[in-house]
């Protein structure tokens, strides 16, 4: 059996596709692996990382085009909100059992999105923000960036004659990514890193020894806080606007993807299983079978779908996870 | 914060009331332990023995009560912070880190290391790095006390009963507790081992001053092991005092052999 | 000097925080009783009766997915994400006989519940069973959950499109009654869906099966050791959460569309509805799922109705994190 004609080899190996390709895994890498502080090394099952994103991206876009913040000021504030906002959800919700804290900050992502979708005067709606067309010209959340990044690409073209434009926000991101595993990875093994996984291992005997285990949780899920925000950030750059639509509870499903294919307390394993997932998602798009556009994004669905099952069911640590490592039972 | 004198109570519990829908579980109980003394809680199933001893740790919230511990009032007070104060209790079903090497087990339970919270990680990184290597130590011998040095390296989810028994009871030792609050310690393990740890306690009692509350069926243990026995049964103290005499009191025979079992 | 207690004797505001843990339901539908009170000073009996009836509609669907819902999670031991595209499912069956086939409502409705049925216990022989037998834990239950939601719903995007599509009923007609208004699909809605919830209640309450499910919810191991053929009882929960669900679905679509979120989007407050019934708790569900169903129609006289939806998830997490254990769950520890 052949395979399908229209499997070109030009199209396969578009570079702006997988550039595109590779920006979308690392924001996933970025957004999980604060996933993977919350579940696999502090055990909350936090479903509120595309929430965490909405207000990151949001808070920004609103502090630059109403507020009148530099983009430079309006990324760490908005990540202060967004830390904020995360204590906020965390201090009432982190003493319930686990599948009742995923619904409230399932839940609360979805409020978020919803005040978004609808408080139509601050967010813009279902229209979503880019720029703000009153007064002179147009001010957009991303002009600081679009300069920045002109810059970058210009210097670029002294060794590659015709770059291509996803390159500095690419290396960002990435970069991102990499400080992320590095930092994240060193304060594992620190006591404080040890006291989080007493935590998840079980927090009745952290607390018995003297840890005050609300306050680490809250710290966890700033910090996954944090890295949502900076993961929205990166999206809202990469689409170059800022839509409800882009925060559905769909996100937060497919970071928990990215997170069970890594394995379970591996944050370079988050990094992997982010690639691997989004090449396996966006690689359905070459293969033209004689299928409609429709059937192409339920298959995307499905697959992100029979991942999951499937990796629960034989391979629970997914690739880098140790099998003990994985939180079983409650 | 006042120093108790030996003799005086280290731990004084008065009045607790605990109810769950309509049945009181504990009605009104009370009881003082006294410094370095090593103090059996007793009383057939369902005598509320476990939730005042949840109650008092920090792990039940009670209706009423008063909890005071080395003079300072600790009812409702968070777990963590009583078990800070230096009330340190272990569980019936232990509590073992399984996914954590039994070292680790070991020196989560230190106090004081800086690198516990994450602004020492980057402000004091050189006290932290002295810390480890202190608790570390203490950690290692205190392990060889109770013969666990072998399996340091282990996750301790493969340690055998006996011996997660003794991590629970070493883990808390690491704590440096004032008060040592053992829920059921001699349940599921052989004779042997209990003795073992029997003796530790003695040991630590006269050498560190450590004060022992154990709740307890084992009726041999009790008798043989424990300076004061305090009864209970249907959620109140029913007797207090010297093994022999409380034995023989008509109340505790009573409750006992009528009633439950 | 004497140790006083620490605990003064009871204050007013003590004594009513007992109140509240000891007869919580009372104290809900106090606050709700005051709050339509409220409202019918400010807008009108005739607004409020009106909205609470339209919220009637909406609380029965909400109503039947969470009893069956609520009933699954004493076998699973979580809340089933992938209840929603049961729902789905059901609505799509419907469709199917209904319009595909040309056949009336009514056997639309059969043929989804039936199907919906064989569904959940198709899955629970493949899917949950072996994973029980594995002792599989909870984040990787949740996970399949999540992963069949999606399977599911691809299926029906695969099959159907995400073109919106509508059942074969009338949506102009309706019926005036002591000054109400109400259409003649959404009092299908109404009559049908309330009269399986008394023949459900009935069920459950005073049969063997129904005895038998209720054991099984409370403790599965315990109703294991008393004598139970649990996997029996399992096998006919999950036929009867199915069919609750397909049911709710039907109505849905009825009601609205049909479109593969649909159920999906009815999860979140049909979660709502479990909880606050103290999940596992099969009349609790129900009660809430209705009152649920009122209090969000309700909300629109006060806020403008595009924020409903949002309203109904904001009382989620409110409830959640006030009395987790439900309004008519025991005040154990969570």
């Amino acid at each position: 059996m052949s395979l399908p004609s229209a499997f070109t080899l030009e199209a396969f190996t578009n570079l702006g596709f997988w550039s595109g390709v590779l920006v979308v895994a690392g924001i996933y890498a970025v957004v999980t692996l604060g996933l993977q502080l919350n579940v696999g090394y502090t055990g909350i099952i936090n479903f509120g990382q595309a929430g965490f994103m909405a207000v990151g991206g949001y808070s920004m876009a609103i502090l630059v085009l109403e507020a009148g913040f530099s983009f430079w000021l309006a990324l760490p504030a908005a990540v202060l909100i967004t830390m904020g906002f995360g204590v906020l959800i965390g201090l009432p919700s982190l003493r319930l059992r686990a599948d009742y804290f995923a619904i409230v900050t399932l839940a609360t992502a979805e409020v978020v999105r919803l005040v978004a979708q609808n408080a139509r005067d601050l967010t813009g709606g279902n229209k979503g923000l880019y720029c703000d067309f009153e007064g002179g010209s147009p001010v957009c959340f991303d002009d600081s960036w679009r300069s920045v990044s002109d810059s970058i690409l210009g210097f670029v073209e002294n060794f590659w004659s015709d770059p291509e434009p996803l390159l500095p926000l690419l290396l960002v991101v990435w970069a991102t990514v990499a400080i992320g595993i590095v930092v994240l990875s060193y304060v594992q093994g620190t006591p404080w890193g040890r006291v989080l996984r007493a935590i998840r291992e079980d927090e009745d005997a952290a607390r018995a020894l003297g840890k005050n285990t609300l306050l680490y949780k809250l710290q966890s899920l700033a910090i996954s806080a944090l890295l949502g925000a900076l993961a929205g950030f990166f999206l809202a750059l990469f689409l170059a606007t800022i839509h409800p639509d882009d925060y559905e509870p769909i996100v937060t499903f497919f970071a928990f993807g990215v997170l069970i294919l890594g394995g379970l307390a591996s944050y370079k394993g988050v990094a992997v299983g982010a690639v691997l997932l989004w090449t396996l998602l966006e690689g359905t798009r070459f293969v033209e079978l004689p299928i409609s556009e429709e059937k192409t994004a339920a298959l995307r669905f499905a697959i992100v779908g029979a991942v999951l099952i499937g990796l629960m069911a034989l391979r629970p640590q997914g690739m880098f996870g140790k099998r003990e490592e994985m939180v079983l039972g409650d | 914060m006042t120093e108790a004198t030996d003799g005086e109570a280290l731990l004084e519990v008065e009045g607790v009331v605990k109810r769950f829908g309509g049945v009181r579980a504990v009605d009104d109980a009370g009881f003082d332990v006294a410094r370095a003394s090593i103090t059996a809680l007793i009383g057939p199933n369902g005598a509320g023995k476990t939730t005042l001893f949840n109650v008092v740790t920090g792990f039940q919230r009670a209706d009423r009560g008063s909890v005071r511990f080395a003079g300072e009032e600790v009812f409702r007070s968070p777990a963590y912070a009583i078990a800070r104060r230096g009330m340190v209790r272990t569980f019936q079903i232990t509590k073992a880190l399984a996914a954590m090497p039994v070292l680790d087990n070991m020196m989560l339970a230190a106090p004081d290391q800086p690198g516990e919270r994450i602004r020492n990680l980057f402000l004091r990184p050189a006290a932290t790095r002295r810390r480890e290597r202190e608790v570390r130590e203490q950690a290692g011998e205190l392990l060889e006390v109770f013969g666990l040095e072998g399996v340091a390296g282990d996750h301790a989810g493969t340690l055998s009963g006996g011996q997660r028994k003794l991590l629970e009871l070493a883990r808390a030792l690491m704590a440096e507790p004032k008060l040592l609050l053992l829920d059921e310690p001699m349940a599921g393990i052989n004779p042997t081992l209990g003795k073992r740890l029997l003796e530790h306690m003695q040991r630590l009692r006269r050498e560190r001053g450590t004060t022992f509350l154990f709740v307890e069926h084992d009726m041999e243990v009790v008798m043989n092991h424990s300076d004061r026995v305090i009864v209970m049964a249907e959620g109140r103290v029913i007797a207090e005092g010297e093994p022999l005499r409380v034995r023989q009191d008509p109340a505790v025979v009573d409750a006992y052999l009528g009633g439950a079992a | 000097m004497e140790a006083s207690t620490a605990q003064a004797e009871s204050t007013p505001g003590e004594l009513f925080r007992e109140f509240a843990r000891e007869r919580p339901a009372a104290v809900a539908f106090g606050v709700i009783a005051l709050i339509v009170l409220a409202l019918v000073a400010a807008r009108g009996l005739h607004d409020v009766a009106q909205a609470s009836l339209n919220g009637l509609t909406l609380g029965v669907i909400y109503a039947l997915g969470a009893v069956g819902l609520t009933l699954v999670y004493g076998i699973l031991r979580l809340v089933n994400f992938a209840h929603g595209d049961f729902l789905t499912f059901g609505a799509y069956m419907a469709y199917l006989v209904n319009v595909t086939w040309g056949m009336p409502l009514a056997a639309g409705i059969f043929f989804a519940m039936a199907t919906t049925a064989l569904l959940g216990l198709f899955f629970e022989r493949t899917m949950w069973r072996p994973m029980r037998a594995k002792g599989a834990g909870f984040l990787q239950l949740i996970l399949m959950s999540i992963g069949l939601a999606f399977v599911i719903r691809s299926a029906i995007q695969w099959f159907w499109g995400s073109e919106i599509r509508t059942l074969d009923v009338d949506v102009t007609d309706s019926v005036t009654f002591l000054g109400l208004r109400i259409g003649q699909t959404e009092l299908l809605v109404v009559l049908v869906g309330l009269a399986v919830l008394v023949a459900t209640g009935l069920i459950v309450r005073f049969s063997l099966l129904g005895k038998r499910m209720r054991a099984l919810s409370d403790d599965l191991d315990l109703a294991e050791t008393a004598g139970i053929d649990t996997r029996r009882v399992i096998l006919y929960t999950w036929l009867f959460a199915g069919a609750l669900a397909g049911l709710a679905g039907v109505l849905s679509g009825a009601l609205t569309n049909l479109r593969p979120e649909l159920g999906f989007e009815l999860l979140l407050p049909i979660f709502a509805a479990v909880i606050l019934g103290g999940i596992g708790n099969p009349f609790g569900a129900l009660t809430a799922g209705l009152v649920l169903g009122v209090v969000i129609e309700l909300s629109t006289l006060v806020v403008e109705p595009r924020w409903k939806v949002t309203f109904g998830f904001v009382a989620l997490i409110v409830a959640l994190v006030i009395r987790p254990q439900g309004i008519f769950g025991r005040a154990r520890a969570v």
